[in-house]
Order: C-alpha cells, then structure tokens, then sequence
C-alpha cells in the first residue's frame, strides 16, 4: 500500500447555519494523481483550501505528508504546493522575481534558486518574459507562473484548483504532463476540474462531492460499478451521481 | 417527468436611446438600493444621518450665501468700505459655474477611465443589442452624477442665496440649475474624450495609477498651500481693491465659461436680450459639446477598448530584485530568516512600483520639505524676550524648543508609519494567499511587515533629524537622545498600528484608497496619535523635570531612556503579541 499524503478525516467546514464541506474523509496516495469533482458550490475550493492550510476546518482534520495541517502547519507547508483557481500573483513582481521570492519563502538551498527559476521558465515558456512585470502576462501565462511557484520547492504534494481553465491546448497538455511525471516520481497531485474528460484520461482515482458531501471516491472502474449497466462514462456517472442527469435531459429536448 | 420549456419568445432589438439609457440607469439604482437594504443597521443610520447633515449644510449654505450677500448690497456697508460690490456680487455666478464646468471636467476623468475600461460590466453591456450610445449616455450620467452633486452642494445654495437677496426673476432659478446640468454633462462628455484620447497612449491601468499619483501630489500640494502662504507670503499682501478688480477683469466677456453665470445675472436683472442671448448660446454650445463627444466616442472606444484586449508586453526589463546571495553582504540582512528578508524586499519593491500605492506614502515626504523650509527661515532659537525670565526658565524652554523640533521629525517618520503599518496586512490584497500557504512562521511574518514598516519611517525621521540638527547647531548628545527617543517612538507606533492592521485586515480591495477604510484602520490612527505625544513626553519631560528641580540633566537623560525606552519597547511588542492568533488566522472568513 503506497503512502498516504494527503489524509482527511471528517472534514466539516460551516460559515454560520451554512455546511459547506460536511464529514469528507478521503486519502490521496504517492505516485497517484487525485480528481475532485463536483457541480459549482459543491464545496471542492472550500475542502481544497482547508487542505492548504487557507481555512481551518470547523471539525476534523488533515494531515499533509503525515503532518498535521493545523497542528504542524509548517511542516505539511513546506511539503505542498498549491495553484488557485484564479492566478493572484503579485502584479509588480517580474516572473523571476516572483519565483526568487517564492525560493525565499521556502528556505530554499540559495544556489538551488538560480538554477531552479531557469529551469522553470524554460519548462514554461516564460523565459523570454521572465523579466517583465506579472500585470503584463495574459490569463495563460499568470497561471503558468502560478503553477511554476507551486513547482518551485518540488513539492510531495501538490494540489491544483481548475489548473487548466484558461490554458491554450498546448499548455494544458504541458501541464498534464508535468502532473503525471510529478506523480511517477512519487508525488500525491490532487485536482479539481470542471472537465470530466480530462479526469477520466489524467487521473488514478476519482472523488465526487456534492452539496459538502463526498458521495464517491474510486477508480474509474469502480466507478462504473456504482451504474448498473456499468458502461458508464464519467460523465453520465457524475450526473446520476449528483442529480443532473434530468438538465441533461432537458438539454437533449432543446437541441 | 415534465420536460415541457418555456422558451423565451425573441422581440426586434430596441434601438431607441433614451430607453436603453433609462433602463441602465434604473439598473444602478437598484444595484445602489439593494446595498443600502442589505447594509448593516447601524451602517444604514449612519447614511441617513449624512445625508440629514449635507442637507442641513446646504440649507445652511443658503441661509449664509442670503444674509452676507444681502449685507453686501446694503448702502450702510458702502459707507465703511469703499469697493465696488455690485461687480462683485455679479462675478459669483461665473466663478461658481466655471468652477463646476473644470471641477466636473477634471474629477470625471478619473471616474470615466474607471467606468469605460477598468469596470467589469463594458464586455456584458457591449455584447448585449443595447445602443452603445445609450451605454455611454449612462456611464456619463453614473460619472458626472456624484462630482455634479457634491459640487451643486455648495454651488447652488449660493446661486439661489444670491438670486433671493437680489430680488432676481423667477426664471432665474429654473435655468441656474439647467444651466448647470448642461454644462456639467459637456464636461463630462470632453472629460470622456480626454479619457480615451490618453488609452490610445497608455494601458488604462498605468493610466489610473499616474493619476492617482498626480492626483495625490495635487491634494496634498494644495493642503499645504496655506502653510507655505503664511510663511512665505507677507509679501503676497493684497488690497481688497485689487482683490475686486482682479476678479472682474476675470470676468470678460471674451471667455467662453463666463457667458453663462453673465447671462444668469443678466436673466436675474431682467436684461433679456442678452440673458436669451449668453444663456442660450451657453445652452446650445453645451448641447454641441456633448453630442459630439457622444458621436466621437462611440469611434475611439473600441480602439481604446481593443488595445486592451491585447496583452502588452514591456520592452522594458525590470531591474531584478537582488538575491537573498548578494543581499548577505549587507550586515543586517544577514541576521534576518530568509522569509523574512524575502518579504520585506518584495514589499519595498512592489511599493515602488505600484505608483497608486506610492501616492499614499508621499505626503510625509512633502510634509517634511516644508516643515523644514519653514523651519530655516525660523531659525528656530529661543525668543529673547524681554529679559526678565530667569535663566533657568530660559535654559528649560531652549531644551525643550530644541526637542520640540526633534519632536517635529518624529512626526514626520509618524505620518509616513500610518500609512504603511496601517496597510502593512492589507496591502497584500488577493495575493495573500500566497503568504498563508507557505511556511512562514507569524512571528517572522509579523516581523517582516514590522520592519517594511518601521524601516523607512526611520530613515525619513534620521534624515530630518540630521536637517534639524544641523540647521539648530544641537549637541552630539542632543542628537542622539534624540534619535533613541525617535526610533523608540517610531517602534512602539509601528507596534501599534500594525496591530489595528491585522485586526481590521482587508484583503478584498481593488481601489488602495479603501485598503484601510474600516473602523480598526481608524481607531488604529487616532491611538497612534494619542500615542505620539505620551511616548515623546516620556523622553522630554524628564529633561524639563530635572532643570526644574535643579537635578544635573544627565539624571534627566537616564530617566527618560530608562522610562520612555520600556514604554514603547512594550508598545512595540505586546500589541503584537495580542493578535497573533489573529494573524495565523487571517483571510479565513
């Protein structure tokens, strides 16, 4: 059985009389690249940010490779990277600049810095703007630098919030990519999407939220296996999954 | 299942204007009433108290604009002073209206550039079959509505208190407020060309940034106008007379903007032609305005609008931030975490850059050049008096003038430590994510922000400091008691304020106006200068103590280090201390 490095045990986040996240419990493992899928407001940006140590769960808990996200918060830290859904970089930051100070923050061995922060620009295709304020950059390019300063300290565990909205082919399947090495060489990579093919193609095992609830979590096989005739694809198992298998319809009436 | 749709039955585009217009319109009314209606009690009060005021301001207005300007026509005033008040009188309506016609074209520009390209709605409303003219239409009536009333305020009451205590025709106050509804839309509608005349050369954020900037030297500029006045200007002294002619030579007729306050008063007098004359042509001149702004508009929006769409790169490179390798041969940087240093570079970095956020830290700056020309040409020496204080009196107050200047530069490093400790959490703004899920411990968070803070103030106070000492002659000791009691103070405001910050953190602006505008960034400020004086005292008053009770002044020194050093250390820390669970919390709402 391979290492757990994401553990949550059941997770409950509330704001107010609201329950946005309620009793998740799931486990991502090394070497396995994790999807998270829900329908909007299902709570998969809440339970992520929980995850990185962005919100702190009303009951709970989450360990990140084996630390404890409230308790050993730096610890499970300097162990994840995290890219947002929305790319809020520093504007007035170059892209070198940002990654330097992304190194810094990290504690990262000072010679590694230089030669990391090249490596990356050129993984990315940023290179030839790396010395250009970040309020320069197009949609595309402010995620690619976001997920270069979540690459930064090569993390264990790295944890990825819609990581392809936006992306031209070309960068999301040099994202997929990068995903799958960093799993092969071990790491735990969980992510939220919206397109369920690229969850069905990209990842080991699946987990299902909706309304604060995980209602599935598994293989794609053992997916299928909830669907009787059990020939599913992802997509018809989401919606009988999460009730939108009736819009589906609908949406056949209107065509 | 039913699966019977309603689907919408599709009418023929409305392309009338005025419908569209009003339509948009009604839009930002209910936008605007749904966030009065679910604002908090207290804060709906509140606005209702403020408008209560600012009515009662301008009824008050009016009640004054009536009675002084009734006395100025009175024949008893003439008999004490010989000027010519009727011309005067007959100059307000010009002055209040060109006022208005410039106030309006300038202060639109701010609010158009962010209303046409930098607010979310233009690529929904322009995507919609709704008239682009009509999009316009409102978003010069949503601009110049808040500057038009604001300024109507204070322009009408006067206008009307002048036409009440003439004796003005009736139709005289009908058409002040036509008149002012059209000059202020011809304004905004050339404020608007303005606007996408300078996008065709700048990207319109760097845009808002130069004028906030500029926005911000002129304000503070203009505030400190007086204080130079009245230390340069006793040569400036002018007569009323030439004050009066001045003003009426101002008044010619060859200037466009004087047309309409003369054809009011001309309206007022009952001199009709040439009240339907200036009045009319002001109206017609105004109408062309508009409408050709409107028409040409339409043409440069969407090259300005496209330029935006196009992601410009800067030729330009940066000039790289130094690496944590080389900044270890600075001695200080040395003993500093990592993080820490990483933090504190990045802030002095993205502070410089970001000219909106620099336009908020130059006034000490302006403050401190003309505290210090001020204080050059006082000399600031003790007055001698008239030689019968004792010489013990004479010796405490030298002290305490000297100090009194020193005091000065500590305000100075003060006034540059509200902004940036007070913003020290919230100018972190939607990047501070980035912050929370990295390993950095709050202390060496809160540590990184306390320096970033405390460090500039310091050097701003020093470099005052070193001015005053040397323009004043102070003795090496003077000096530096004075620079302990400055950095000292400095510590414990910068705990302080950076303390409010974290508890009245806002991560969540846009506008770096709004960074601090909650209640913990004020009652932060109003502590700190409360502050100010006590923590200072406590490094004074022991010297002016021991002069009194005739103790050697070194007694005085000890003391006053020995108390205001422990006072302000533990200001500068305890503050701290009490909101770092706060702090590891932050931004978790």
């Amino acid at each position: 059985m391979p290492e757990s490095l994401i553990e949550t045990r059941n997770l409950v986040k509330r704001y107010g009389d609201k329950v946005a996240v309620n009793n998740v419990s799931f486990d991502v493992y090394a070497g396995e690249v994790f999807g998270f899928l829900g329908p909007n407001g299902a709570g998969k940006t809440t339970t992520i940010k929980m995850i990185v140590g962005l919100l702190r769960p009303t009951s709970g808990a989450v360990k990140v490779a084996g630390y404890d996200v409230q308790a050993q918060s730096m610890l499970a830290k300097a162990s994840s990277g995290y890219v947002p859904d929305t790319p809020n970089l520093y504007a007035k930051l170059s892209g070198r600049e940002l990654l330097r100070f992304v190194g810094d923050l990290y504690s990262m061995d000072r010679t590694q810095v230089a030669r990391r922060i090249d490596e990356l620009l050129r993984m990315f295709d940023l290179t030839a703007v790396g010395d250009d304020t970040v309020d320069s950059y197009s949609h595309g390019m402010q995620q690619k630098a976001s997920l270069a300063a979540a690459l930064m300290h090569d993390p264990k565990v790295l944890v990825l919030d819609e990581p392809t909205v936006g992306l031209d082919p070309k960068s999301a399947r040099l994202i997929k990519d990068i995903l799958r090495q960093m799993a092969e060489r071990g790491a735990a990579v969980m992510l939220s999407t919206h397109i369920l093919e690229i969850a069905e193609r990209m990842c080991d095992r699946i987990g299902i939220i909706d309304q604060g609830e995980l209602i599935a979590v598994g293989t794609m096989d053992e997916l299928r296996s909830l669907d009787k005739a059990n020939q599913a694809s992802l997509e018809d198992i989401f919606l009988s999954l999460t009730g939108g298998a009736e819009e589906a319809e609908i949406a056949e009436i209107m065509k | 299942m039913n699966t019977t749709l309603n689907l919408p039955s599709m009418r023929e585009p409305d392309e009338r204007i005025l419908p569209a217009v009003w339509k948009l319109l009604i839009l930002r009314v209910r936008i605007t009433f749904n966030g009065f209606r679910h604002a908090k009690l207290r804060r709906k009060i509140g606005i209702v108290i403020v408008w209560l005021l600012l009515l009662g301001f301008a009824y008050f207005l009016l009640a004054m604009s009536q009675m002084l300007l009734g006395f100025m026509r009175s024949p008893e005033l003439r008999q004490y002073i010989d000027l010519d008040f009727k011309s005067l009188l007959n100059i307000i309506p010009a002055l209040i209206l060109s006022g208005l016609f410039v106030g309006t074209l300038l202060t639109s520009f701010g609010v158009l550039l962010q209303a046409l390209y930098l607010s979310g709605d233009m690529d929904f409303l322009l995507s919609t079959p709704v008239p682009i003219r009509a999009v316009f239409m409102a978003k010069l009536f949503q601009a110049v509505l808040p500057n038009f009333a604001l300024i109507s305020l204070f322009g009408l009451p006067m206008l009307f208190g002048l036409g009440i205590s003439s004796g003005y025709n009736i139709l005289y106050y009908p058409l002040v407020i036509i008149v002012m509804i059209a000059l202020a839309l011809a304004a905004a509608g050339l404020s608007s060309l303005l606007v996408m005349l300078v996008v065709r050369v700048l990207p319109p954020r760097r845009a808002a940034e130069i004028l906030g900037f500029i926005g911000a030297l002129i304000g503070i500029t203009c505030s400190q106008i007086g204080n130079v006045a009245n230390s340069f200007g006793k040569e400036l002294n002018a007569t009323g007379t030439q004050v009066t002619g001045a003003l009426a030579r101002a008044n010619t007729p060859w200037l466009p903007l004087n047309w309409a306050g003369q054809g009011l008063v001309a309206l007022g007098e009952g001199h009709w032609l040439s009240a339907i004359f200036l009045v009319g042509t002001t109206l017609a001149l105004s109408s062309v305005a508009f409408w050709f702004a409107l028409v040409t508009a339409e043409r440069w929006f969407y090259s300005g609008w496209a330029g935006m769409q196009i992601v410009s790169r800067k030729k330009k490179p940066t000039r790289p931030m130094r690496l944590n390798t080389e900044a270890t041969s600075f001695g200080f940087a040395r003993i500093l975490p990592a993080p820490v240093l990483a933090i504190v570079q990045k802030d002095f970095l993205t502070l410089k850059r970001d000219l909106r956020s620099l336009s908020q830290l130059i006034s000490p700056l302006i403050l401190g050049v003309i505290y210090t020309l001020m204080l050059f040409r006082s000399g600031g020496q003790v007055p001698a008096g008239r030689g019968e204080a004792p010489a013990w009196f004479m010796d405490s107050l030298g002290v305490v003038i000297a100090y009194s200047s020193i005091g000065m530069s500590l305000f100075v490093g003060w006034m540059l430590l509200v902004r940036l400790a007070g913003m020290g959490f919230s100018h972190e703004g939607k990047n501070y994510w980035m912050l929370k899920v990295s390993p950095v411990r709050t202390g060496q968070l809160l540590a990184a922000k306390f320096l970033v803070a405390y460090l500039p103030a310091l050097g701003l106070g020093l470099l005052f400091l070193t001015t005053i000492s040397i323009l004043q002659k102070l003795s090496i000791l003077e000096f530096l008691y004075g620079l302990t009691a400055i950095s000292m103070c400095l510590a414990g405001t910068t705990g302080i304020l950076l303390a409010f910050g974290v508890a009245g953190a806002n991560f969540t602006w846009d506008d770096p106006r709004k960074m601090n505008a909650g209640t913990m960034g004020c009652l932060g400020g109003i502590l700190a200068l409360l502050y100010l004086p006590i923590s200072f005292g406590l490094f004074i008053a022991p010297l002016g103590l021991a002069g009194l009770f005739n103790f050697p002044l070194s007694y005085g020194y000890l003391v006053g280090l020995i108390v205001g050093s422990s006072v302000t250390a533990g200001c500068a820390y305890f503050p701290l201390w009490l909101v770092r669970n706060k702090t590891e919390h932050l931004d978790e709402s």
